[in-house]
């Protein structure tokens, strides 16, 4: 079996808010130095499979700083390798040469499929946090030989709404998938993990399902139709998908945990990302870190508890933190107090200013579904002027200086 | 103008006891995720070298799998970038060993001239320092020299531990001093940092080498050069230490404690590198305390941290105590145990509820080595297992993979000044 993996990390994600204003899902810093794609990327090259596709489209350029020529991962090879493929156009004049969805995205890459002289695809998404070895799926793949296998996951049944739901004859044969149901009988999720006969892929995707955007949506329901034999593959291991604002800070923080579901201490599986040449973790006379992670180069002369330090970040003295983010090199300034955030890269926050203040939750306005737990966002290279109270759900775009904010306080549920 | 640096990584370092028993010195690990020889070579980076010899013979394992390719310090090159040269056989089966500095660099002439370099920058990979080499070459080119020798200024009472150089007003050479009893010789102190024309240089090497056979830069080729030739020294005022015993390892460990401290790490317009392992960030239990320290990726703290530098991947248990001291790569402290100042290598496994560093004697040196441990550090070696609820006084030294029938003969104490 030879196999390729083409890894999803094209689409924007709106309800990560400021989070992905500058960057696609899958290179949000998840864990203080990683990124959430290492995760895809570092399971890959731990199965064994060392030639992969990225498939960018929205804001690719930090993704494409990550991952370069693929050095962390080994994947700079003569043979194989990564290679981050974007949308083009293919004739003079030619409009409509965005990719529309993941079944899409693929289609135009088919070309480059046909050229790895692989039989298998492995087909991936960009923005989940798991730790998988592949090699049981393929095997399982092999062994039906079926046209394709989905990877699933038990959900509860209040979740089923968010994603395929797969009901499945006792060899594991697929008899049934809907696409985000409210109520359904099968208790089985698609975890957006594909394996396809390469051939039959590119049959159905230029035959019968030419049309096919999504994989969920249109391609597995349309070759269950059309009787082609697909299996479900069981996974029961640590997977989390981090597509709000809630979840990917409850992911970030469980890491926190003294025995944490995703352990990435474990040295037969390491997670590969690119990191920064930085110095150690250091802390002040007077810094009192409890319950948190400490990235390399980060400087910490305040209080920090149950929280994560990014790589280069510095959290000056009288500083406090709690239950927060700080992302890479961002300031805490002396003396300020940051509760419940998410404070993006480079981001500054004044001296003296407080960031998550009071116990008014007032949902943010702009977002309401999707802001409403008490999470402040900082955006990437923000600013908080020295002295300034900012409430609860709040938004401050990426760049916004000091100087833009309106005179006083900044109330809850407000968006700058 | 062409430079090829050749850093001079060969020795032993033996007073720093079994920290460079197992490699050499300028592989010992500095300041958590670094090793001594990191910070030579980025000086070379930063300072736009990329033409660089590592001259390698005593135990050379550590540092080749350290400096690999060069990857790192961007010095994996098409055209230059890092070579390591070790001694090597000569015809008919003749081995030849490297007899002093510059009979090293005479062996491998040849790579200076395959480089086709012009000026030939000879350095330590023993030092902590950060220097811009590119400013000590101008000067040697603007006095259109033979030779410079960095200096920098001692105390004129420790005038005595050091090559000294007289010069005049214009920084010229007029004498050297090896090690002078007196104090009128200036405090000018070499720093064993030398640049050379290629032409001069290969000329002195073949003359003296075979009256000298055992070669040494600072024994026979700089005074020879100070008697006929231009030189000059070009004063260098920033921070530079040699740790070269446990004592200024231990005490260069905790300077870096120091907010201002001289040795920058943070400084973005000089960076160290290192190459560094694939580990994740420190993680920090609930009920740790740190206070004070230096800590690398991929550490767990469960306990108390005081005052400390810790590599990557150290693992300190709950409820013990880790104080003052240097705990190198993997190493585990199990629960309840107490370091206090204690200098603690690769892979240790310290035992729960053992003591190191236990007691108020500080001042009973080593009886085996009391001209290398008598400042009060102990020092343990790779991979040696500490059994539990053993108590280790000061100025103890534990031998690299020790086991833990080794204390069987201490019955839980083992004084200060012992060795195992």
């Amino acid at each position: 079996m030879r196999v390729m993996a083409m890894i999803m990390a094209g689409g924007p994600s709106p309800a990560l808010s400021v989070l992905t204003a500058e960057r696609a899902e899958p290179s949000i810093p998840f864990g203080g130095k990683y990124r959430i794609i290492d995760f895809s990327l570092s399971n890959l090259v731990n199965s064994g499979i060392f030639n992969v596709a990225v498939l960018t489209q929205y804001k690719p350029r930090s993704l494409n700083d990550h991952i370069g020529n693929g050095k962390p991962w080994d994947l700079d090879r003569a043979i194989g390798g990564v290679r981050l493929l974007q949308p083009y156009v293919s004739g003079e004049g030619e409009s409509g040469a965005w990719q529309r969805g993941t079944a899409d995205a693929v289609r135009f890459n088919l070309d480059y499929v046909a050229e790895q002289s692989v039989d298998t695809v492995l087909l991936l998404a960009g923005d989940h946090i798991y730790k998988m070895d592949y090699r049981p799926l393929l095997r399982f793949h092999e062994s039906t030989g079926s046209d394709c296998t989905i990877a699933v996951r038990s959900v509860s049944p209040h979740e089923t709404y968010r994603f395929g739901m797969v009901g499945a004859d006792s060899s594991g044969r697929v008899t049934r998938f809907e696409e985000k149901p409210r109520r359904t009988l099968s208790r089985m999720a698609s975890m957006g993990i594909y394996v396809f006969k390469g051939q039959a892929l590119v049959d159905w995707l230029t035959g019968p399902g030419a049309g096919d955007v999504d994989f969920g949506r249109h391609v597995v329901p349309g070759m269950l139709k059309a009787s082609q034999s697909i299996y479900a593959y069981s996974y029961e291991g640590y997977w989390m998908d981090a597509g709000t604002v809630q979840a990917y800070w409850e992911a970030n923080m469980a890491l926190l945990a003294e025995t944490p579901a995703l352990d990435m201490y474990d040295p037969d599986w390491v997670i590969h990302t690119r990191s920064e040449q930085l110095a150690p973790a250091f802390t002040g006379p007077e810094a009192i870190v409890e319950g948190s992670l400490l990235c390399d180069g980060c400087r910490v002369f305040g209080r920090v508890a149950r929280s994560i330090i990014g790589p280069g970040a510095v959290v000056e003295e009288g500083a406090e933190i709690n239950d927060s983010i700080i992302m890479n090199s961002a300031v805490i300034g002396a003396g300020a107090r940051v509760e419940r955030s998410i404070i993006d890269k480079r981001a500054v926050v004044g001296e003296g200013s407080v960031v998550g203040w009071g116990d008014d939750n007032t949902p943010n306005r702009a977002m309401p579904n999707h802001l409403n737990t008490g999470l402040t966002l900082l955006g990437k290279r923000a600013q908080v002027p020295a002295g300034v109270k900012v409430g609860r759900n709040v938004i401050v775009r990426p760049r916004v200086s000091a100087s833009a904010y309106p005179p006083g306080d900044v109330a809850s549920g407000e968006t700058l | 103008m062409k430079v090829v640096a050749m850093v001079m990584a060969g020795g032993a370092g033996t007073r720093l006891t079994v920290l460079s028993e197992k490699r050499a010195k300028p592989s010992v690990p500095f300041a958590g995720k670094y090793r001594i020889i990191d910070f030579t070579l980025s000086n070379c980076v930063n300072s736009n070298i990329y033409n660089i010899a590592v001259l390698t013979q005593y135990r050379p394992h550590s540092l080749n799998e350290h400096i690999g390719i060069g990857k790192p310090w961007d010095l994996d090159r098409a055209a230059g970038g890092v070579r390591l040269l070790q001694p090597y056989q000569v015809g008919g089966g003749t081995q030849v060993w490297y007899r002093g500095t510059a009979d090293a660099v005479l062996q491998n002439f040849d790579y200076v001239r395959e480089m086709r370099a012009d000026r030939v920058l000879v350095l330590g990979g023993d030092h902590i320092y950060k220097m811009d080499y590119a400013k000590m070459l101008r000067f040697h080119e603007d006095n259109r020299a033979d030779m410079t020798v960095a200096v920098m200024e001692v105390p004129i009472e420790e005038t005595d531990r050091f090559g000294i150089m007289s010069v005049d007003d214009e920084m010229r050479i007029s004498a050297f001093h090896e090690k002078p009893k007196e104090r009128d010789k200036g405090n000018l102190a070499s720093m064993g940092i030398y640049i050379f024309n290629t032409d001069v240089l290969e000329q002195r090497l073949l003359a003296s080498s075979e009256e000298h056979p055992e070669l040494d830069f600072g024994k026979h080729v700089i005074p020879e050069m100070i008697r006929d030739y231009r030189t000059f020294a070009y004063r260098f005022d920033g921070y530079w230490v040699d740790v070269g015993t446990v004592d200024s390892y231990w005490q260069t460990s905790m300077e870096l404690l120091d907010p201002d401290s001289p040795l920058n790490l943070y400084d973005k317009s000089w960076p160290v590198w290192t190459r560094s392992q694939e580990r994740p960030p420190v993680k920090l239990g609930p009920q740790a305390r740190v206070h004070n320290s230096l800590l690398s990726n991929g550490c767990v703290i469960r306990g108390q941290v005081e005052r400390s530098v810790l590599s990557p991947g150290v693992y300190v248990s709950p409820g013990a105590v880790v104080r003052e001291s240097v705990v190198m790569n993997d190493a585990w402290i199990g629960p309840g145990a107490v370091l206090n100042r204690v200098v603690v290598d690769k892979e240790v496994v310290v035992g729960s509820g053992a003591l190191l560093g236990f007691g108020g004697d500080f001042d009973v040196a080593n009886k085996l080595g009391p001209d290398k441990l008598w400042a009060g550090i102990t020092i343990v070696g790779k991979g040696a297992h500490i059994p539990p609820n053993v108590r280790i006084g000061r100025n103890v030294l534990i031998n690299a993979a020790v086991e833990e029938e080794a204390f069987a003969a201490f019955d839980g104490f083992v004084p200060s000044g012992e060795t195992v």
